[in-house]
């Protein structure tokens, strides 16, 4: 491991817990433990799962007025009436309406004030700390907080330690305590279950999950597993499907977006956005399955029927719970379910067939 | 009394078994080890001519793709189809149930710039 890398606060407890490590975004990170990714992978999807992602940047920002405006030049979501304790999936735009960060943006009580918390991509930190220094004040980046998910149907049993999170229903946040530390906690995640994620200080970081350990449902899992969890419930994953030079209406994330902010000026890039939003876009996203067992994986090209180029694989894994090769992609034709389309894998001609994302059925907890 | 023939051991981290003109070649458990999940045996064809040095195969374990390189000359006599259905068999048994396939070699000096398990050891030591 390079020894500029980063470690995280549970470093040790990781390493005695047998993970592998990976540098990751500048950071030595648990891959998988000793029984590996697929196995953590369909835990997750029976039981729960535990995940260390302290990697990701946490910021807590005053809902000011001020800040409202601001936040509002680059999410394209009407931060103004955002309700409390509600969470909303995000993106922070650039004058084109490209993609510079996917995020997790949350309207909190925090020290009896009303705080925005985001979390963001480990990735992205440099370029989104830019934006907030330039565009913000009265914020607070919380680098001495580990964020720990867990994910599955059995997370509120697990966590049912902490007071008051049985009445979130999914992308809801509160703030609550654990051992006198404020924590934050949001019924989100990244891979299709329902879960949790904890904003906890590293003073208490310990012995919350050792607590949550002590529940024989809770496996520690890796990144390993956290990129075919999130590749499975159709998920974008920064970098992969999502970048400067892509937008949300390209990505299909139209949902994600509050339709009245394409018509305001203060928005970055709100001009693309509409004109996508009312007459569709060149790119397409698509989920692809491989008929054959061969592995799909990232930056393979889309091939149509007549070998023509017509887009790229971002992401290509093979799915634990499916038992097939999956990815997502890119192609620049309309083309629908169940429409075939190729690619080229050690040079033999692969047949992929088009299917609806995501793969599996999110299951989350709704209101 | 039967000599056992001996286990051979290459820096690609692959293990070679000679009997008579026929070796066996498979991934050392080191190598099932930090590839972790195997799903995918790209597995080569019967008769095909294979070059030392040459990549003859390829496993997909769920982080990524592996070439599978040839140790010797020769000329591929069987295949472990098991890995067809069941890729995972490395994992679980790399140097005896997980063995990949099997050639017929011209010139068994090639064998002889490989290391024995002892060396095959120290090598892991040093890498």
């Amino acid at each position: 491991l390079s020894s500029l890398s980063r470690e995280l606060f549970l470093n040790n407890f990781h390493y005695n817990k047998k993970a592998k490590f990976i540098s990751f975004a500048g950071y030595s990170m648990p891959i998988n433990y000793n029984e590996g990714i697929i196995k953590e992978n369909l835990h997750v999807r029976s039981s729960s799962g535990v995940f260390d992602v302290s990697h990701m940047g946490q910021i807590l920002i005053l809902a000011s007025d001020k800040n409202i405006h601001n936040l509002e030049k680059f999410l394209p979501l009407d931060i103004k009436n955002f309700k409390n304790n509600k969470s909303y999936y995000s993106f922070i735009l650039n004058l084109n309406g490209g993609v510079i960060d996917d995020i997790i943006i949350s309207k909190i009580t925090y020290n009896n004030n009303y705080y925005f918390f985001i979390v963001y991509n480990c990735s992205r930190k440099e370029e989104d700390e830019k934006i907030f220094k330039t565009h913000l004040s009265d914020y607070i980046i919380l680098s001495e907080n580990c964020l720990i998910a867990i994910q599955g149907h059995k997370s509120e049993q697990i966590l049912n330690f902490l007071p008051k999170i049985n009445h979130l229903s999914f992308m809801n946040s509160l703030t609550t305590t654990y051992q006198n530390k404020l924590i934050i906690v949001s019924r989100s995640g990244y891979t299709g279950e329902d879960g949790f994620e904890i904003s906890i200080p590293n003073s208490v970081s310990h012995n919350f999950i050792n607590d949550i350990m002590q529940n024989p449902n809770a496996k520690l899992c890796g990144l390993g597993s956290r990129d075919s969890l999130r590749l499975e419930a159709g998920l974008c994953l920064y970098g992969n499907e999502l970048n400067e030079f892509t937008t949300p209406i390209e990505a299909n994330l139209n949902w994600a977006i509050d339709k009245k902010r394409l018509n305001d000026k203060n928005l970055n890039g709100h001009k693309i956005l509409l004109n996508q939003f009312i007459n569709g876009s060149d790119k397409n996203k698509i989920g692809i399955k491989c008929v054959s067992k061969s592995i799909l994986r990232n930056n393979m090209k889309l091939l149509d029927e007549k070998n023509i180029e017509i887009g790229i694989i971002t992401s290509g894994a093979f799915s634990p719970t499916l038992k097939s090769s999956i990815g997502i992609g890119y192609i620049i034709k309309k083309m629908s379910i169940g429409q075939k389309i190729y690619t080229l894998i050690r040079n033999k001609v692969e047949e992929l067939e088009i299917v609806k994302l995501p793969f599996i059925l999110h299951n989350y907890k709704k209101g | 009394m039967i000599k056992m023939s001996e286990k051979k051991y290459s820096k690609d981290h692959e293990w070679i078994e000679l009997n008579d003109d026929i070796v066996t070649i498979g991934i050392t458990n080191h190598a099932q080890e930090s590839l972790g999940d195997i799903v995918f045996v790209d597995l080569p064809e019967v008769g095909k001519t294979i070059e030392s040095g040459g990549e003859v195969s390829v496993i997909e374990s769920v982080k990524a793709a592996s070439d599978i390189y040839s140790p010797v000359d020769g000329e591929i006599t069987e295949i472990n189809i098991n890995l067809n259905d069941n890729a995972s068999l490395i994992n679980e048994d790399a140097e005896i149930q997980g063995w990949i396939f099997k050639a017929k070699i011209i010139d068994k000096t090639q064998l002889d710039s490989l290391m024995s398990l002892s060396e095959y050891e120290d090598f892991l030591k040093q890498e």
